[in-house]
């Protein structure tokens, strides 16, 4: 196990973006705080300063999130190309690292470990903003921003999005890693031409749709597998509901559906596909240190 | 005690072209063995299989392992150095003495921590801080720290200069080889490592060419250098090869009748690099 520390910390060292790039935003975020000014026209009510709060919370998530995921798929494609491309494979192969822990390894970083720095990121920033703003402001919409039910909201909501993007992600993740492993040069265009090429195929020979709306499916069915029903999404946060109506707050709690993605058959279709496209990944790196 | 290298009709082969055709020979423990060759002769393609970089054909055992299926543990007590630029630009010095303890039981840090100490070698410096010379130095100080019975070198000073080179090979012999040890090195710099070796073996075009210990070349092998009134009667003796230089002639035989020789005109042994080019060259001319 603590074998597996050391790689992970050598892809810290390696791609010192990991903590960079989040540390970066959070610093932007706080400048922003400190020195920006928000211009409200009409005092809010107490609800409104909760609707305020929650989407200021929320935005905050959403920026950390969004930069995390563009990340760590850079990482993913780039993380076995780069061990080739420099050729210190050959120093990394002097080891006795199995291929199997190495690309394991990756695996972990790209899909757990990042989206784990982000979170931290995301939540020291909001805090630090949050006490900054509370500090200026001297004012209700100040303390807007302490609300420590949608903190733990979005706490436990930012677990579940790392632990199921991991999961119902899993083809692509596998996909980036074996083109990774795998293209000699170029790893961004050979990521796209292969399923462009198969969706193009299929169209012009058989007419059909079914690469296409299977990647489709991947691709942006994710909401509705770890939510429940659609019309209840967008209850959370509170303001996208058209404001908080104290009747029904909106709560994270009533969004999560665990049990349901963890039982669909889709979901662990989706693993089985990622397994091989891994299991492919490892593969290619055994095969081909120097191609 | 079993040989630390077996191959038995070793072969690979890159789509249609051969890189190894049924190759065998052994290393023995205590030895130290020159693989020489000319550029793409098959050394790299050889090491790459002892290594278990990439698959091949035929029967090859390493330490009693099956290197391509077995390298993560083949690596627990072997270690290699394929050019040292491959260590990666963005690692500090500091930081690849402790991931290699981390990931290495046969890694002795204080070692390591020792032998750099010698080269003084800032820990915190990157790799890509460093000259090619102190690369060579950092690597071999990571790699002479664990406890290897088998060290490859694949062509482990392309690059360097005369006092780089020299300083590696010093350090390679004094402070790693031990009887317990065997060192395999490729390289087509044939006159910078034949005083190290105890033994050669050639390839060409992927096959075995030589395969010797040094002590058997002298009773195997004979240069004589000649004078145009002698040559006849050394040329009927069947020399292998033959090379004229400033008025002289030197002929080279295999398994000669050394009495017979000495008639014609000086007998020496050959040095491993005229050997090599003897041997490659071909038929005498």
């Amino acid at each position: 196990m603590n074998r597996y520390v050391w790689l992970i910390r050598r892809e810290f060292w390696e791609n010192r973006a990991i903590w960079m790039v989040p540390a970066i935003i959070g610093v932007a975020l706080m400048l922003a705080a400190l020195f920006g000014t928000v211009q409200i026209d009409d005092l809010p009510s107490l609800d409104q300063t909760r609707a305020i709060g929650g989407l200021v919370l929320f935005t905050f998530g959403v920026i950390f999130f969004a930069v995390m995921n563009i990340y760590s798929t850079w990482y993913l494609l780039d993380c076995l190309y780069s061990e080739r491309k420099d050729r210190s494979i050959l120093f990394w192969k002097s080891l006795p690292v199995s291929d199997t822990a190495t690309v394991l390894a990756k695996l972990f970083t790209g899909v757990i470990a990042i989206p784990l720095v982000y979170f931290i990121a995301a939540d020291v920033a909001t805090l630090l903003v949050a006490f900054i703003v509370s500090v200026r402001a001297h004012s209700t919409l100040g303390s807007a921003l302490w609300h420590p039910d949608l903190w733990l909201q979005l706490q436990v909501l930012w677990l579940y999005l790392i632990v199921t993007t991991a999961i119902w992600y899993l083809p692509f993740i596998g996909y980036l890693l074996a083109i990774s492993a795998w293209a000699k040069r170029a790893v961004m265009l050979w990521s796209i031409v292969p399923p462009l090429a198969l969706y193009l195929l299929e169209r012009s020979f058989f007419g059909t749709h079914v690469v296409g709306s299977l990647l489709q499916h991947r691709a942006f069915d994710y909401p509705s597998a770890i939510f429940h029903d659609t019309s209840e999404r967008g209850l959370w946060p509170p303001t996208l509901s058209g404001g908080a109506s104290a009747a029904t707050p909106g709560s994270v709690w009533h969004m999560l559906a665990p049990l349901d993605f963890l039982s669909s058959a889709p979901t662990w279709i989706g693993v089985g596909v990622g397994v091989a496209f891994i299991v492919a990944a490892i593969q290619l790196r055994l095969r081909r240190p120097e191609a | 005690m079993p040989a630390l290298i077996e191959a038995r009709d070793l072969s690979k082969n890159y789509g249609k072209q051969t890189a190894l055709d049924r190759v065998t020979f052994t290393v023995d423990t205590g030895r130290i063995v020159g693989l020489i060759g000319p550029n793409g002769a098959g050394k790299t393609s050889a090491l790459r299989a002892i290594l278990g970089l990439t698959s091949y054909h035929g029967h090859l055992r390493v330490l009693g392992r099956e290197p391509f299926a077995e390298r993560a543990d083949l690596m627990l007590e072997a270690c290699f150095i394929a050019d040292v630029a491959v260590l990666p630009s963005w690692l500090r010095v500091d930081d690849a003495i402790d991931f290699v303890a981390g990931v290495h039981p046969k890694f002795r840090q204080e070692r390591a921590a020792a032998l750099l100490a010698k080269t003084g070698i800032a820990g915190k410096r990157r790799m890509r801080e460093l000259s090619k010379g102190m690369k060579t130095q950092v690597h071999l100080a990571l790699t002479m720290a664990i406890d290897a019975r088998l060290f490859v070198l694949d062509e482990p000073t392309l690059g360097l200069d005369i006092l780089a080179r020299r300083a590696f090979y010093d350090a390679l012999v004094n402070d790693y080889m031990d009887e317990t040890r065997s060192i395999l090195i490729t390289t087509h710099q044939v006159e910078e490592v034949e005083n190290l070796l105890t033994d050669v073996i050639f390839i060409d075009k992927g096959r075995i060419v030589l395969d010797s210990s040094l002590e058997a070349i002298a009773s195997r092998y004979a240069a004589v250098v000649v004078t145009e009134p002698q040559l006849a009667a050394a040329r009927a003796l069947g020399p292998f090869h033959e090379r004229r230089t400033l008025g002289k002639i030197i002929l080279y035989f295999e398994n000669p009748d050394f009495a017979k020789l000495a008639a014609c005109g000086e007998v020496l042994t050959p040095s491993v690099s005229d050997l090599f080019v003897a041997k490659l060259s071909g038929t005498a001319a």
